[in-house]
Order: structure tokens, then C-alpha cells, then sequence
């Protein structure tokens, strides 16, 4: 797939909107669907080679697992299987692929109310500088 | 930063380009009885000059700079180095001995020049852009020289290590333990004049190589497989773990020659290479999905009827993972060093951002890895003999965890279902004792295609596709909150 390179990337969720506005979103869809977990997904922001996806809000099965999950998005990208994705929890780390929503949610859940996830590749390695081995 | 080491400069002086070391330089440190008497017995007066001049140099040197040179990996005597699962202390020279063997065995794959050209296009080296693949061969090749190899297995031509610093050789150290046997002035761990005096060496290696290596492999077999498994990767279209190979296979996922490549793609090349030889018929690589290892896949693949041997095929198992976005997070530096330290894991392909690197194993807060960044003339690995001297390095390097790009390819290898077995718990064990809450990836019985979103498509999921092209972006927070969310 080609590296994206015009994209911009637009402010994330979270500087676009007020904690008072997310919060009564979180509220509002919650009495709307108790069952689902608000989640947040964006894209990483120097991503250079996965698309970027129309909607950053999802309401998810909280019995979902990550791998089910995982699936969902890389279909909703028409990924190939072998394209490197991750979600990474709060930017930060990445969440054990047997993990259920309820359980992430449970632990990871911002003050808003959203459950964080970034989506990135991998990246990418070349260099021309060249190493010293001075003895051989 | 001394950008010029003291031995370097006195490899200068005593007149040394780097391809001018007498052919049997390397055996110098061996120990074996026959082959030093044999080198004793060639040295003669002009080595007794070389070998003062050696002591003088490196009297100066150590009167010069201490021994605190820069340019000079420093490993402590207290902590314990990790290198492919093994663990060494260096409070002795033999400890630092077995090291080096160890070391110095691992295949080292670098940058080269001078190749046949890469199809579809005209370049005829990899340098400045293949340092991902060559991560990967080196990758490949632990685990295949892991494979072949006896377990003891050592380089019987192994070259002294340079540009190190061992605090337990350090002459005269004032934080040397009492009691411990001084290493003679002349360091030959460091001083490339002594690599290139077999006489003086040769004493050295006689008091130095303790006595229980004595057994390193001389069998001539083995040390044709050990050619062989070089010649894998050698720089030609036809060797199957070429670059060239390697860039033909990428071009299913996209890529050309020039491209640079991540280990996540990799990982697959190496898969698509490794299924496509018959050179490596009993063994099979799989690439976790999702990081998730799927047991059963691995069981199917081990398992295949294809294979001349109808038992199980060994495995390498390959990892992708993105361990943080912009920098490694740190709570996961643990759970990869409980990794390096399993026996089974034969490596992690990454880097440095931009800058790819094989770690190999760690030493306190640093990695120990092998650097593809070196630009070597090519060797025709089609002659019988080629020189096996370029395909090893002698000068272990370190850096700290916290440079460590967060995408890496981690590498496991299993000989038998029971061996694949016991990693399946050892890794788990190891992934489960980090800090962070959950591990970096699983094991999950069953296969992949169970898992995936069979068992909810059903449900009410928008099969439009949800990626806009480039042009007609915009922002999403225009319509009514509620609205925006996307239900599954």
C-alpha cells in the first residue's frame, strides 16, 4: 500500500471537544445503550501507510473481544490479513488480543467516559549512515 | 567522542588496511593445540618485532587514555549479559571467553556492494535502504543456525573481540577483586597489532582459553553446514534467503528495491521465503496474526503432509508487535528482556528509529545487538571456499533501551512439538511476569480463522466501506452526536 503522504491530520477527538461536552455524549448514548462501550479511534498521528477511517466514535459490544474487534477495523480499512495494525490503549501500550471490551473498558476508561484507542502500522527502517567496525 | 579509537590509530600505524590480516590471524585465540604450535612454529623474528611493538603500543595507550576510551563497548563485571538466552557474568576471563565464542558465532549480515542487480531495477547494493532485511536474514539465520547446528556448536575460527572494554580485563584496575588472575599487558581483546601477530597471540590464546572449550567443533560436517547456511544469504538471485530473493518476495506486499521495509513485513517475506526453498524442508516459519499466536495453525503447519518428513517440522515463530506509539513504552522493557532471556527466543528484529538493528540480548539497561550498518564488497558465496571472516563480527555493541523504536519482530524457535510445547508456557510465563497488565501477545488454542469475525457478522455490522478517500475528507464532528457513532 503506498504511504498516504497528503493527509493532514485532523486535531484529535479529545482537543476538539470540551471534557463537559464528552462527558454528556458518554451519558447521553450510555442511557441510550447500556450495553455498548463508547469508543474512541484515531489515527496515529504520524501514520504514514494505514487509511484514515470516516468515524473516530464506535459503540461496541462490550462482549467483544480485541481480536474481534481488531477484524472488525481492518475490514472496515479492506486491510489484508498480513498488513501490519495495531490499536494501542491510550497510545501507549497494546491490549492482549483476548481481552473483551468490558474488561478493557473496565480498566482503561478516561474520565470522559471513552475507551482511547490509536491505530498505527509498524515503521519503517533505512539508513545510509554507515557503522564504524574499525578492526576488520 | 574520540571519533578515532587509540587502536585504530595503531592499526594505521603498523601499516593495516582492513582486508590485510594474514589468513590464519583468526585462529590465534583458539587454544587448540595443533593449531597454535602450528603458527608457533611460522612465527619468526619479525613476529618477536611486532610483538614488542604491540606491548609498547598498548603500554602507551593504557598511559595515554587510561582505560576509559570511548569508542569501546564497556561491559561491568557484576551484572549479568544476556546473549540468545545464556547468561555470563563477567568476573573472569573465561566467562568473557564464552561470551566471545558465543558472540562471534552469531551469522552477522550487513550491507554489501558490488552485488548482481536487483531485478527491475539498477541497483546493485543494499546500502542505505536494506538494513530492515538484513535484520531479518541475521533473524532468520539464528534461528536456522539453531536448527542445524549442534547446541554447543561454536566458530572454531572466531576472532578475538575488539572495541570492548571488560572491566575484568581492565590491567591494573583499582576495582579489580583481589586474587584474580591479571590478563598479561597486551591485551589481545583489543590491540589489532597483537590480531596480526600469530606468535604473540598465539601465547596469549595458550594461557587465556580455558580448558573446558577445549571441545569447540572442529567437526569438518558441521563446519559445511555452517558455509552452507552462510551461503543462504549470500548476494545472488538464486541463493533463497538472498536479498534478492527477499526483495522479489516484497513485491507482493508492495514493495520494490530501494523501499525500505519494516519487520512486520519482513517477518512474511521471510515466511513466503522460507516455504518457497527446498533447501529448509523440516523447518516452517509462522507469523503470529494480530499478536496472537494460533496453536492449532502452528500445529498445522509443523504437521504438513508436504514436508519429505513425515514427523513434525521445527518452527520459527516470528512476532510482530508495536510496543508504544511515538517511543518504546517503558513498562514493557521488562517483559522484553524476560523475553531475551528465554532459550527459545532467537532475537528481535528493530532498531533505533530509522535505523535497524538485531538484538541479540542486554546487559543492564542496554541491548546487545548486531549492526547491519556496515557497507561490505560482496563475497561470492558460490566459491566453495568463500571467506566466512566478513559473515561474523567481532565487536559487540550496546544501547539503551530507551532509543528502542516501539515496532519490532520478535523471533522464536521450537525443534520439537514437545520444545514448541514448553515455549508456548515458558513465553507466556515470561510475558505474564512484566509490569504492564497484560502481555504483549498470546497463545490461543485453536485457529485463526475461528477467531476472526465469523461469529459476528451477523450482528449489525455496516458492510459500506468506512474509509474515505483523500479528497473528499472532512470532519466528522458535523452532525448530531449520536449520529456519529458508528454502532457494531
Amino acid at each position: 500500500m503506498p504511504p498516504f503522504e497528503k493527509t493532514q491530520h485532523p486535531k484529535p477527538f479529545k482537543q476538539r471537544k470540551s471534557l463537559a461536552t464528552r462527558k454528556q455524549e458518554v451519558a447521553g448514548i450510555r442511557t441510550k445503550f447500556p450495553t455498548k462501550i463508547p469508543v474512541i479511534i484515531e489515527r496515529y498521528q504520524r501514520e504514514k501507510y494505514l487509511p484514515p477511517l470516516d468515524k473516530t466514535k464506535f459503540l461496541v459490544p462490550q462482549e467483544l473481544t480485541m481480536t474481534q474487534f481488531v477484524t472488525i477495523i481492518r475490514n472496515r480499512m479492506t486491510l489484508m490479513p498480513n498488513h501490519a495494525f495495531y490499536l494501542l490503549i491510550n497510545n501507549s501500550g497494546i491490549a492482549s488480543m483476548s481481552l473483551t471490551m468490558a474488561q478493557l473498558y473496565k480498566d482503561y476508561k478516561d474520565e470522559d467516559g471513552f475507551l482511547y484507542m490509536t491505530y498505527a502500522s509498524q515503521e519503517m527502517f533505512g539508513h545510509s549512515e554507515n557503522v564504524v567496525y574499525g578492526h576488520r | 567522542m574520540n571519533s578515532v579509537s587509540p587502536s585504530s590509530v595503531q592499526y594505521i600505524v603498523s601499516g593495516g588496511a582492513h582486508e590485510d590480516k594474514p589468513p590464519a590471524q583468526s585462529k590465534h585465540l583458539l587454544g587448540h593445540g595443533s593449531v597454535t604450535d602450528d603458527i608457533q612454529e611460522s612465527s619468526g623474528e619479525l613476529d618477536e618485532v611486532d610483538r614488542l611493538k604491540a606491548k609498547f603500543m598498548s603500554a602507551w595507550n593504557n598511559v595515554k587514555y587510561g582505560w576509559a576510551v570511548k569508542s569501546k563497548t564497556a561491559f561491568n563485571a557484576t551484572s549479568p549479559l544476556i546473549l540468545m538466552g545464556q547468561s555470563y557474568v563477567f568476573n573472569t576471563e573465561d566467562e568473557v571467553d564464552r561470551f566471545r565464542q558465543m558472540f562471534v558465532s552469531c551469522v552477522w549480515l550487513t550491507y554489501r556492494r558490488e552485488f548482481p542487480q536487483l531485478e527491475g531495477s539498477a541497483l546493485t547494493t543494499d546500502c542505505g535502504w536494506g538494513c530492515m532485511l538484513r535484520s531479518g536474514q541475521m533473524l532468520l539465520a539464528q534461528g536456522l543456525m539453531r536448527h542445524f547446528m549442534p547446541p554447543d556448536w561454536r566458530w572454531a575460527d572466531c576472532h578475538p573481540l575488539s572495541d570492548v572494554d571488560f572491566e575484568v580485563l581492565r590491567p591494573r584496575s583499582p576495582s579489580r577483586p583481589a586474587g584474580m588472575s591479571l590478563p598479561s599487558f597486551t591485551s589481545s581483546w583489543s590491540s589489532p597489532v597483537a590480531q596480526r601477530n600469530p606468535s604473540s597471540s598465539s601465547n596469549e590464546g595458550q594461557k587465556r582459553v580455558p580448558r573446558q572449550h577445549l571441545s569447540v567443533s572442529q567437526n569438518p560436517q558441521v563446519e559445511t553446514f555452517h558455509r552452507k547456511v552462510v551461503s543462504w544469504f549470500g548476494d545472488q538471485p538464486s541463493a533463497p534467503f538472498s536479498v534478492h530473493q527477499l526483495v522479489e518476495l516484497g513485491k507482493e506486499s508492495g514493495k520494490k528495491a530501494g523501499d525500505w521495509y519494516g519487520p512486520s513485513v519482513v517477518a512474511h517475506m521471510l515466511r513466503k521465503a522460507v516455504a518457497k526453498t527446498k533447501e529448509s524442508e523440516n523447518v516452517a516459519v509462522y507469523v503470529a496474526q494480530d499478536c496472537t499466536i494460533y496453536k492449532e495453525d502452528v500445529m498445522q503447519l509443523c504437521n504438513s503432509v508436504e514436508s519429505s518428513d513425515p514427523g513434525w517440522k521445527s518452527v520459527i515463530i516470528l512476532v510482530p508487535v508495536r510496543l508504544g506509539g511515538d517511543s518504546l513504552n517503558p513498562s514493557y522493557i521488562e517483559c522484553v528482556k524476560n523475553i531475551l532471556r528465554l532459550k527459545c527466543c532467537i532475537g528481535i528484529i528493530g532498531g533505533k528509529p530509522k535505523h535497524s538493528l538485531f538484538f541479540i540480548g542486554f546487559q543492564d539497561e542496554q541491548l546487545v545487538y548486531l549492526d547491519p550498518h556496515f557497507c561490505q564488497p560482496v563475497v561470492d558465496v558460490t566459491q566453495g571456499n568463500f571467506s566466512l571472516e566478513s559473515f561474523h563480527c567481532n565487536s559487540p555493541r550496546k544501547m539503551n533501551f530507551s532509543r528502542m523504536d516501539p515496532s519490532c519482530t520478535i523471533g522464536l524457535y521450537a525443534r520439537t512439538k514437545n520444545d514448541f510445547e514448553c515455549l508456548c508456557s515458558a513465553v507466556s510465563d515470561a510475558l505474564s511476569l512484566s509490569k504492564e497488565k497484560y502481555p504483549i501477545f498470546t497463545f490461543v488454542e485453536g485457529r485463526g480463522q475461528n477467531y476472526g469475525l465469523e461469529e459476528h457478522s451477523e450482528g449489525p455490522v455496516d458492510s459500506t466501506s468506512h474509509f474515505i478517500p483523500f479528497n473528499r475528507q472532512r470532519r466528522s464532528n458535523k452532525r448530531g452526536s449520536a449520529d456519529d457513532f458508528v454502532l457494531l
